[in-house]
């Protein structure tokens, strides 16, 4: 049973949450504003935060910085709908993931299931993400068995992108650990690669979505 | 130090100066003839070297230049003996008329040099005011739509939250509940009222502003058809996008939003099981993306009228806000593009989106 921090200053909201939460086996604990939020996660040490963006006092890009001080606990964002800039900042301050508000419970729990699923960490040369497969020892790649040919960028971005499937990446992440710094027309070359590596993936592989304004997420499941 | 006095076509003020120097020279020369007997004729040169830096200080450069030209051929033609000839007899009245010549042309130089440089510095100060004016009102501008901002976003999140709360109520209580089902349509119906309204509100008070970047069609595409799955299940979308399509820079989120209100529209009017043809293409560096459908087609006449706000076609369904479209116009407007409606010969109605945008064409690939 894993441990789920709501921080909320809506307290329908959070109540609600916490059904659903619970309902799915988790164990909640709450907190109205920033402040409090850390507080909780200090003594509670969730597994998972949920942390909404719109709080009073305390915004919640600056909770998730302060958080970030001393943990890499996952952070779901919760938001609403034109906040894209605020979310690439959230995103880019070490959120996992965000969710827009209305949202359903379904995508929430898919989300948080996601970003739970511990970080890649570096112990096996494979990444397997739905029917892709990356074999990091020898740079190959295969696709339902079958052999891609990629080049060594397009290689790179999609082990990035393999590394994180099924959660958002932002674009500058995504070129950071791409080109690490050498690239200066980050937007347009990423979209180039992306473009071929889709054609090359076709019909049969996992797709790669892209979300207007904020960057890419493959889709593996 | 700009000078703009001089780059300017001669008004009719300057013409007025010359004409005045004429006649100031004829009155002072007339005045000083009558005095020669009593004043002798080194008098005159002293008065006309006064006129000339008196006036310099009021005027311009050319009308004085053409008074010590005029005095000191007057000066010369009258007044030095023999009179009523340019000839001069004495060395010392030559030396004179030189020394008179230089001094009026210094004395007139440097005066109206004075009086240019205290315009442009007059004219430095007016346009420093003005342009304090011009920041100061960008200033108002910024603050008045920051506040207008954070109004919206306050709206937005105090219209937002109870829907979202409703929704995710009414996902606890479990598929297979009618009224459950009676709920979740009528909040999503809710949803898009408000966000419509929201929406509108924004392109209204000019607080949109598109932000372009690289983009593939594929990718608009989606993320406009993605949140209408359930509108569209009735539906068969048909979308043709030609596989060479070079990528584009423009603002998807906002073009998705435009595109999403429109195919919204036509599965509204459209009957269900019917196709609705969604196709991309790119000419001339512009974009251009039609939706048709098979439905009635748009009421005769009525082409342009259904961007009207509010405007609702007759025997339209019950649901909407008839702001869709009015949007769809406002966020095609506000990147700089268009939207038109057309009933096509074969039936149905057509709605074209375009945009002029920057494109790169992208490799094809074996």
């Amino acid at each position: 049973m894993s441990t789920a921090l709501i921080i909320d200053d809506e307290t329908q909201m959070r109540r609600l949450l916490r059904m659903v939460l619970e309902s799915h086996d988790y164990k909640v604990c709450e907190a109205a504003d920033g402040p409090l939020g850390l507080n909780e996660a200090a003594l509670q040490r969730p597994d998972v935060v949920l942390l909404d963006l719109g709080l009073p006092g305390m915004a919640g890009t600056e909770v998730l910085k302060r958080l970030r001080e001393w943990s890499d606990v996952p952070v779901l964002i919760l938001s609403v709908r034109d906040q894209e800039a605020v979310k690439v900042e959230a995103l880019e301050a070490g959120a996992d993931d965000y969710v827009t508000k209305p949202f359903g419970t379904g995508e929430l729990l898919a989300r948080l299931k996601v970003i739970q699923r511990r970080r890649f960490t570096r112990q096996s040369p494979q990444i397997i993400a739905g029917p892709l497969t990356l074999d990091l020892l020898h740079h190959e790649v295969t696709l339902n068995d079958v052999p891609l040919k990629l080049t060594p960028t397009e290689f790179t971005l999609l082990k990035v992108l393999a590394e994180h499937a099924g959660r958002i990446l932002t674009q500058g992440q995504i070129t950071r650990q791409v080109w690490a710094g050498q690239f200066t027309d980050s937007s347009e070359g990423l979209r180039v690669h992306i473009n071929h590596l889709r054609k090359k993936l076709g019909e049969a592989g996992p797709r790669i979505v892209n979300e207007p304004g904020i960057g890419y997420r493959l889709e593996a499941e | 130090m700009p000078e703009p006095a001089e780059r300017r076509p001669v008004p009719a003020a300057v013409i007025g100066q010359y004409s005045w120097g004429v006649m100031l020279i004829f009155l002072l020369a007339s005045a000083c003839w009558l005095l020669l007997p009593y004043t002798g004729y080194l008098f005159s040169a002293l008065v006309f070297l006064t006129a000339i830096v008196l006036m310099g200080v009021r005027w311009r450069r050319g009308p004085v230049l053409m008074m010590t030209l005029l005095s000191a051929a007057v000066w010369n033609f009258i007044f030095i003996p023999p009179i009523f000839t340019l000839h001069i007899d004495e060395p010392q009245d030559v030396a004179m008329f030189i020394l008179f010549f230089a001094a009026a042309l210094s004395m007139g130089h440097l005066t109206t040099r004075l009086h240019e440089r205290e315009e442009a510095l007059e004219m430095h100060h007016r346009e420093k005011e003005q342009l304090l004016a011009e920041k100061h009102h960008a200033e108002l501008m910024a603050e008045s739509e920051r506040l207008h901002r954070i109004l919206l976003d306050s709206v937005s999140h105090e219209l937002k939250t109870p829907i979202a709360i409703i929704r995710a109520a009414v996902d606890g209580l479990g598929p297979g509940n009618p009224f459950a089902e009676e709920i979740d349509t009528a909040s999503r119906r809710l949803q898009r009222i408000i966000e419509n309204f929201l929406e509108m509100s924004r392109i209204e008070s000019e607080a949109l502003r598109p932000q372009p970047d690289w983009c593939e069609a594929d990718d608009v595409i989606h993320a406009a058809t993605a949140p209408l799955q359930r509108e569209l299940a009735g539906h068969v979308l048909k979308v043709t996008v030609p596989a060479d399509l070079p990528l584009l820079k423009l603002d998807s989120r906002l073009l998705a939003l435009a595109l999403g209100n429109v195919l919204h529209n036509a599965t509204l009017y459209a009957p269900t099981g019917t196709e609705i043809e969604l196709r991309a293409m790119v000419e001339n560096d512009v974009l251009q993306l039609s939706v048709r459908d098979h439905g009635p087609g748009l009421p005769a006449g009525g082409e342009a009228q259904v961007f009207e706000k509010f405007y609702r076609a007759p025997q339209s369904p019950a649901g909407g806000t008839g702001l869709g479209l009015t949007i769809s116009r406002g966020l095609m407007q506000a990147m700089k593009g268009g939207i038109e409606a057309m009933n096509p010969s074969e039936g149905g109605a057509e709605f074209t989106l375009w945009l002029p945008v920057q494109s790169r064409p992208t490799l094809s690939l074996p």
